[in-house]
Order: C-alpha cells, then sequence, then structure tokens
C-alpha cells in the first residue's frame, strides 16, 4: 500500500478512537479512585465518562464524513458507514442510560468499558471494506458481548448464557474464517471491490457455493435467524439486562449493515444468484419458527428473543433487496433496535423492583407507573408494525423494496406476503403483553415502581425517537 | 490422480474444519467443545497460508498478515472462553454442557 496517508486513517478511526480511549479512561479512573470513595460515586463517574466517549465519537463520526473509500480502500466511509456508525452510537448511549440497575452488577466500570469496546468493534463493522478488518471488528464486538453476556457472576442463568453465546459465537467465527480464506483464494484479494471484480470475471464454481454458505451461516447466526438461533433465548433470558440490550440492538444493527455491505459490494450482484436462495430460506425459516415458537413463551425476554428471530428474518428480507439501496434495512434495523432497547429499559425497571420474569409480572404496569407503562406501550406497537410509529415504516419500506426488486410473484414478493401473514400472528403475542399492562389488575403489594432520572430521559427519548422517526422516515431514508 | 500441492493443504485444512466441527458438536464437556472450535479456526488460517504460499501473489503477504490477526484472535476467544468456562464452573462445580441447562423454554 503505496501512498496511503496517516491522516486519513486519523480521521476515519477518531470514532473507534475516542470509544478506546474513553473505554480505558474509565478503566483507569475507577483503578485509581480510592477504595474509600463511595460505589455509587464511583459508578456515576465511569457512566458519565462512558457518555462523553460515545458523544465524542458520534462527533467524530460526522466529521469523518461521507467522501468515499479512505486509507487504501481498507475503510468505506458512506452513507451507510455514517448512519450505521450514529445509529450504534446511538442505541450504545441509551443501553448506557438505561442500564440502571447497574448496581446489581459489581465492577460496573468494566462493564461500560466492554460495552464501549463493542461499540468500537460495531462502529469498525459498519465502515470495514475489506476481510482481515471485517474479521478483527466482528470478534471484538463478539468478544466483548460474550463477555457482557456472562458478565453478573452472582447469577448462575448469567454464566450459562455467557458459555453458550460464545460457543455459538465461536463456531460461527470459524466459520466466517474458513469461508472468508475461500473467498481470499478464489480472487486472491481481500478488499471488497476487487473480490466483486475477481468473482464477476469468473464462471461460479463449487468453491465459491461452499464459501458463501460458510459466510452466510456466520451471518444467520449474527443476525439469530433461524437455524442458527438457539443461543438467543437463551442469552436474552439470562444476560444482564444492559448486555441483552445492546445484543438484541446495536449488534443487530452493524451485522445488517456489515453483511449488506459484504454481499453486495463485496460478493457482487452478478453471483447473487449462488446466495440469495440461502438467504431467502433463512428469511422464511426465521419469519416462521419466530412467530410461532414466540406464541409459546410465558418469559417476557424469552418472548422478545423469539420476536427478534422473525424480526431477523424481515432484516434477512431487507437484506436480499439492499442492492440498489440499503437505506430501508438500515431504516428497519435502527426502528427495530430503538424499539428494543426501550422494552428491555422497561423489563430493567421492573426487574429493580423485584422478580419479574414471567408476563403476568407485568400486570397492573399502569397503575405501578403510567409513564413506564406509556413507553411500552409504544415500543411494543413498534414491533408490532402499528401505524404511525416507526416499526410500521421500517417494514413498509423494506416490503416495498421487496416487491420493486422481484415483483409480486418473485421470491422476494412471496416472502413479503409471508411476513405480513406472520406479522398478524406476531400482532397476537404483542397484544398479550399489553393486555397485561394496561387491562390487568395489579398483584396485591405491587409498589409504585421508582425510575431512575437518567433511564426515564432514556425511555422517553427512544419513544419520541420512535414516533419521531414514524413520522419522519425521511430523517434516515433520506440520507442514502 | 494427480493433486497439485495446493489440493493436499486444501484437502488437509477440509478434514481438519470436518474433525473440529463434529467434536464442537458432538462432546459434553466445554474445554473440548473449545479445542473443536481452535481446530476449525486453525484449519482456516491452513487455507490462507495455502492460498497465500502457492497463489498468484505471494509477494503481498496479505494471507500470512491475515493469519497473523487470526492466531491473536484465536488466543484472545480461548482466553474468553475459559474465563466463562470458570464462571459456569464456579456455578456447577462441573463443566459439563448437559447440565448447563438452566435457560430453557
Amino acid at each position: 500500500m503505496n501512498g496511503v496517508s496517516y491522516v486519513e486513517l486519523w480521521r476515519a478511526l477518531l470514532p473507534e478512537g475516542c470509544l478506546t480511549l474513553g473505554a480505558l479512561l474509565v478503566l483507569a479512573i475507577d483503578l485509581a479512585a480510592p477504595a474509600s470513595r463511595p460505589a455509587a460515586a464511583r459508578r456515576g463517574a465511569a457512566t458519565a465518562l462512558a457518555l462523553m466517549a460515545l458523544a465524542a465519537s458520534a462527533w467524530a463520526t460526522v466529521r469523518a464524513g461521507t467522501d468515499g473509500a479512505a486509507f487504501g480502500g481498507v475503510f468505506a466511509l458512506d452513507r451507510l458507514t455514517l448512519v450505521t456508525r450514529l445509529g450504534v452510537i446511538g442505541l450504545a448511549l441509551l443501553t448506557v442510560a438505561l442500564a440502571g440497575n447497574l448496581s446489581r452488577l459489581a465492577n460496573a466500570a468494566e462493564y461500560l468499558a466492554l460495552i464501549l469496546f463493542a461499540t468500537a468493534g460495531f462502529t469498525l463493522m459498519a465502515a470495514s471494506n475489506q476481510l482481515l478488518l471485517a474479521f478483527l471488528a466482528l470478534e471484538l464486538a463478539s468478544l466483548s458481548l460474550y463477555v457482557l453476556a456472562g458478565f453478573d457472576k452472582t447469577r448462575p442463568e448469567s454464566a450459562e448464557a455467557g458459555l453458550k453465546y460464545f460457543l455459538f459465537g465461536g463456531v460461527s467465527a470459524a466459520f466466517m474464517l474458513f469461508g472468508f480464506s475461500l473467498l481470499y483464494g478464489l480472487t486472491g484479494s481481500i478488499a471488497f471491490p476487487e473480490i466483486a471484480r475477481q468473482l464477476a470475471a469468473q464462471p461460479p464454481s463449487a468453491l465459491l457455493v461452499v464459501a458463501l454458505v460458510m459466510v452466510l451461516v456466520a451471518f444467520g447466526f449474527k443476525a439469530a435467524a433461524a437455524p442458527f438461533h438457539l443461543w438467543a433465548p437463551d442469552v436474552y433470558e439470562g444476560a444482564p439486562v444492559g448486555s441483552a440490550a445492546l445484543i438484541a440492538s446495536a449488534s443487530k444493527l452493524a451485522g445488517v449493515a456489515f453483511f449488506a455491505r459484504l454481499l453486495w459490494a463485496g460478493i457482487g450482484a452478478p453471483v447473487a444468484a449462488t446466495w440469495l436462495p440461502v438467504l431467502a430460506i433463512l428469511a422464511a425459516a426465521s419469519l416462521v419458527l419466530g412467530n410461532v415458537a414466540a406464541l409459546a413463551q410465558s418469559n417476557v425476554r424469552r418472548l422478545l428473543a423469539y420476536s427478534a428471530i422473525s424480526h431477523a428474518g424481515a432484516l434477512l428480507l431487507g437484506v436480499m433487496v439492499a442492492g440498489r439501496s440499503p437505506g430501508s434495512v438500515v431504516y428497519y434495523a435502527v426502528t427495530y433496535g430503538l424499539a428494543t432497547v426501550g422494552a428491555f429499559g422497561v423489563i430493567a425497571a421492573l426487574e429493580a423492583a423485584g422478580p419479574s420474569q414471567r408476563i403476568e409480572d407485568l400486570a397492573g404496569l399502569h397503575r405501578r407507573s403510567p409513564f413506564l407503562a406509556g413507553c411500552l406501550a409504544i415500543y411494543i406497537l413498534s414491533l408490532a408494525g402499528i401505524p404511525p410509529l416507526a416499526g410500521f415504516l421500517g417494514k413498509f419500506a423494506v416490503f416495498a423494496d421487496a416487491l420493486r426488486a422481484g415483483g409480486l410473484t418473485g421470491p422476494t414478493g412471496w416472502l413479503a406476503f409471508l411476513a405480513i401473514a406472520m406479522g398478524a400472528v406476531g400482532l397476537y403475542y404483542y397484544l398479550l403483553i399489553l393486555k397485561q399492562a394496561f387491562v390487568a389488575a395489579p398483584k396485591n403489594g405491587a409498589a409504585k415502581i421508582f425510575i431512575p432520572p437518567a433511564a426515564r430521559l432514556a425511555l422517553g427519548v427512544a419513544a419520541v425517537a420512535i414516533i419521531v422517526f414514524g413520522v419522519a422516515p425521511g430523517l434516515i431514508l433520506g440520507a442514502f | 490422480m494427480n493433486l497439485s500441492p495446493l489440493h493436499l493443504c486444501l484437502l488437509f485444512s477440509s478434514a481438519l474444519f470436518c474433525v473440529g466441527l463434529i467434536g464442537a458438536l458432538s462432546r459434553g464437556n466445554s474445554i473440548l467443545v473449545l479445542l473443536g472450535v481452535e481446530l476449525m479456526l486453525n484449519a482456516g488460517n491452513i487455507n490462507l497460508i495455502a492460498f497465500w504460499r502457492f497463489g498468484p501473489a505471494p509477494a503481498e503477504g496479505t494471507g500470512v498478515l491475515f493469519v497473523l490477526f487470526a492466531i491473536a484472535i484465536a488466543a484472545a476467544e480461548a482466553a474468553v472462553g475459559l474465563a466463562l468456562v470458570i464462571a459456569v464452573h464456579r456455578h456447577q462445580r462441573n463443566i459439563r454442557l448437559q447440565e448447563a441447562n438452566h435457560l430453557r423454554g
């Protein structure tokens, strides 16, 4: 790589630099603080530092601009990068503010530092335009998330969730590395544009199919698509609530943006016939399995996990039609992330007030905290896709692209119809949650719920953002 | 049948990947599953080295650099994995995956 500019590298990497520096500062200050200081003060300082690092990273992201490739084509600084980076940073901000019951976790500073490292991985995933950087970014994010999932040392469920997530993730990382190595062998390059050029020039081979299937297995794992979803319910249930929120929201958004770039810019439309069918099968399986299995759940977190699997189906459909513009699928992922973070925030507030894993524990939420119940209604209705909330417009944008891409009777058109039909099934279990929250009477002795101010602000911001993006989708869609 | 060195390397790495995958899927001991995952990662590394060595541009060194990073990642992954195994061991006093079943439904 001759003539690469380190000024360019600095500009492209500044968002990750802010996050990494912030994480190290959070750790260092917590280490240097005298042990006599109360835990609450140390936690507050660490949280403030983490929020500042995220804000600085957002500023650096905007400053990096959208003028194409940087540092010899290793980074892609385009609109997809910009919107995805800002999206994951925003979701991480909400997660940090909402992870209110950090008080239950020892070592809050380490927890926040890991969230920052994971976010650096996400933003790097969004920007990477080369196999090596992509692999490193994905592993940085994944390794941080494994630890976050198993962070609560006092609960056996958390350790078990972390181990399961790690074992599934490790296998998928190995699949991905093997697939990447075959892509490198087929094309002699690890840069996305060069890979696409080489693959378009050669006839489709069996080796290419093997490589793509391996990469898609890894994608299926990352997006929690059936049949690679087995980790999701266990992790959503067992992990600390902040970790589960991050895994469910920012990690999804970064994964979708990264694989949309890898599949369309890196592998390319000329050989799309080899990978679109695989993606279509994964999407259809996720839509059906996620929605049907969610009907049987009695645990709120597991229900959200199966809802996530069904949304993964729609996201895969969005990736299938992202060739012309990834706008609709990114919009879907951002709005889905907002609603999920919010829902986990409500769960965090409930769990701080007492044990609550079952749907019945939501009973009478409108009496115990009208604010919480109102926010929950917005999140759940957005997940179900009720207009005018953002979840509806996300679905609308993805399905419109799907119909435009293949017509009414094309494979993507059929998938859109399947998704709409399954959305009707999904409405049932989403309304079950709301029925408990609004219709059922509170249990005897259920007290009012106290929500910390930061969490209250974050919940409100998430709810308002869902409404604003729903009323004015051009804020995100117009950026592409 | 006349196999080039590249073919032999690919056959070897594919076999290694399959052995690792079977090990990861069939073992009940989480450390042995971890070993299987490491075998699979190393199969990918062998691929990269082989494609670099017998590829059109060995002077660039892309494959070797990729492998160096991948080895570092594998080491980090093993560290995180063993830490999680220890965390599970603290609670259930063994590391059998069959008994890690608090979460189900």
